[in-house]
């Protein structure tokens, strides 16, 4: 955040104690925010389970076996298989691929676009910033699925198409929420400075100001990685999300699932709840988070 | 205030049509139209001809700033159309679909309002507390569960329990409220209790804001009741954003039901809506998306007069 090279370069010799810094602050998070490390640590797991699919999943996740058709849980299958005989827990060991990168993807690029957005608007403020929050109050108007939902029907559905009708709802609540914070960040003397030194608006915007939003940046994030997820699940569980055989969450809740609900429950329990997990650890992280850094919320 | 009042309606006008702008075009890139979805059974049997009178006889054929504009007069008169699947008028498609939706997200609504309440407070005296940790997890949890996943588990547990299936066919409240509840009880419980996730989280940090202000010291060291103090001092200022995210929430609810309603087979608001993209419905898919966003806008508007009626701060900004 250092203005001039040689003192960037001066702070280089300390790099060790900062790295210390990092694990210390990871400690006491873990320490005083037992909530956030737990879903921290699913988190870490999903990630690993989602890498490593291919070394855990015991089956094929998209190849059928109607010899093993609606075969409830056992040795072999451990949480039984689907109406194809496909394995339910290799299918979800993939599905996690699916959902993590759906949730990332549309998560950062739509908190990222919003933030700069919203920092642009509060950093110009007058008519650039009232034009744009009036657009904003038109995308904000629609409810995040109803959105989602035209914008699939317009796109498609291929998973990099499903990233953009979910993070497009996801700009403007990310622009609100980080305008507000930019809005106090601009009255800083650092700016002032910045803006005397004569740098050039992008600057002040991107190395300025946007580093300094960063702890509402980063709620936000958290919970975007939630809301994305839960989407992308409701999506596929409409038919219009993720498409047959790709393995995800939502869409092995659709149809078979819910018709042989009684006769195999399997199939409906087991995604629902990774569902609910993936989504209850990044709320549960995320909330932790906001406690930690709004230091309106520290305990007396 | 009748400055502020008038400002802030005034400022609902270009979102309006702002919204109303940005449906009439997203809905137009949808790619493929109503005729050619209607005839999409018999491909090639049907001749370039009957397609495009039918699309004359709707009006798809004039100039979109034509279409817009038609569409905007008749908005202004009330007049919604006739729906461009089914012939029908909009205003009768919409209608029952509505009351069933309304009636629906005024339930889940109750479910949400009764829980998120005394469990706010509750979390936000306890703060820090294994209390305070347990509804917090509940509510984490309310937010992770998809509320048509919790349906599925519910009748799921209704089936091997009590080896019962709620009503699956809809009856009106007026004909039969009995069999009417014992329909919409399930979904309303799945979907407040996700809603009360919102509210109670909500509820929890602004009591929480509210118990540290001075005010409330100064009550205590008055030396009135804890009793006293949380009903008239604390709870009624911590309210206010309460009251608003539950508002915003179920402005939303009405439109925002569509999986739900798949879930528990309603043919509300959400199905309707489902059904009208599939279409291509343009007349339909209009209305729908204007009556959801139009009321999030007008539930907005009156939050915020409410607001300046019961925070005397806000009027003088």
């Amino acid at each position: 955040m250092a203005l001039n090279p040689p003192l960037d370069r001066a702070l280089d010799v300390e790099v060790p104690r900062t790295r210390l810094g990092v694990r210390e602050a990871v400690r006491e998070f873990c320490v005083r925010r037992p909530l956030g490390a737990v879903g921290a640590a699913i988190i870490v797991l999903m990630l690993a389970v989602a890498l490593l699919a291919p070394l855990i999943a015991r089956y094929d996740p998209v190849v059928n076996d109607f010899a093993a058709m609606l075969a409830a849980p056992s040795g072999a299958h451990w949480l039984g298989t689907d109406a194809f005989g496909r394995d339910v827990l290799s299918r979800l060991i993939y599905g996690s691929r699916t959902a993590l990168l759906v949730g990332f993807g549309s998560s950062v690029l739509g908190a990222t676009l919003g933030a700069v957005l919203g920092v642009a608007s509060a950093y110009f403020g007058g008519r650039v910033d009232l034009y744009l929050q009036r657009v904003m109050d038109v995308f904000l108007s629609f409810p995040l699925i109803i959105l989602a939902l035209a914008l699939v029907a317009i796109l498609g559905n291929s998973i990099p198409n499903l990233i953009m009708a979910i993070m497009i709802p996801m700009i403007p609540r990310s622009a609100l929420v980080i305008r507000s914070s930019a809005l106090a960040i601009r009255e800083m003397p650092y700016v002032d400075a910045a803006r005397a030194a004569g740098f050039n608006h992008r600057r002040i915007i991107l190395r300025h100001m946007l580093p300094n939003v960063m702890a509402p940046y980063l709620i936000m994030l958290t919970a975007f990685l939630g809301q994305a997820i839960l989407l992308e699940s409701s999506l596929s569980f409409l038919g219009l999300g993720v498409q047959e055989p790709i393995p995800a969450w939502g869409l092995m809740l659709r149809g078979a699932a819910v018709e042989f609900a009684e006769a195999a429950p399997w199939m409906a329990i087991f995604p629902g709840l990774a569902i609910s997990l993936s989504v209850f650890a990044f709320n549960l992280f995320g909330d932790s988070l906001r406690d930690a850094l709004d230091p309106r919320l520290k305990t007396q | 205030m009748h400055r502020y009042l008038i400002k802030r309606f005034l400022l609902m006008l270009p979102t309006l049509f702002g919204v109303a702008l940005v449906t009439f075009l997203l809905i137009r890139v949808i790619p493929g139209d109503v005729v050619e979805l209607r005839y999409s059974g018999d491909r090639g049997s049907v001749s370039q001809d009957i397609i495009d009178r039918e699309r004359a006889r709707i009006g798809l054929d004039r100039p979109i700033w034509q279409q817009f504009m038609t569409w905007m007069l008749g908005i202004v008169r009330f007049d919604f159309g006739t729906s461009m699947w089914t012939g029908a008028p909009i205003l009768e498609e919409i209608k029952l679909r509505f009351v069933l939706s309304l009636q629906l997200a005024i339930m889940a609504t109750i479910v949400a309002v009764l829980l998120a309440i005394p469990l706010g407070v509750l979390s936000a005296l306890k703060q820090d507390t294994w209390i305070d940790y347990a509804v917090r997890l509940f509510s984490i949890a309310g937010l992770a569960m998809p509320s048509f996943w919790l349906g599925i588990v519910l009748i799921l547990l209704m089936l091997v329990v009590f080896k019962w299936l709620p009503p699956m066919v809809y009856t009106p409240f007026w004909t039969n409220p009995v069999q009417n509840l014992a329909q919409l009880i399930w979904p309303a419980l799945a979907v407040g209790y996700r809603y009360s996730a919102v509210a109670t989280r909500m509820t929890r940090s602004a009591m929480l804001e509210v118990l540290r202000e001075d005010y409330i010291r100064t009550a205590r060291a008055k030396g009135l009741m804890q009793k006293l103090i949380l009903a008239r001092h604390a709870l009624k200022n911590a309210m206010l954003p309460v009251l608003t995210v539950v508002a915003l929430e179920f402005a939303f609810l009405i439109g925002g039901l569509v999986v739900t309603e798949q879930v528990f087979n309603l043919n509300g608001i959400g199905l309707l809506f489902v059904q009208a993209v599939a279409h291509r419905d343009y007349t339909l898919l209009q209305a729908l998306v204007m009556l959801v966003a139009g009321s999030f806008i007008v539930v907005n508007f009156l939050m915020d007069v409410a607001y300046a009626w019961l925070d005397p701060r806000i009027r003088y900004r």
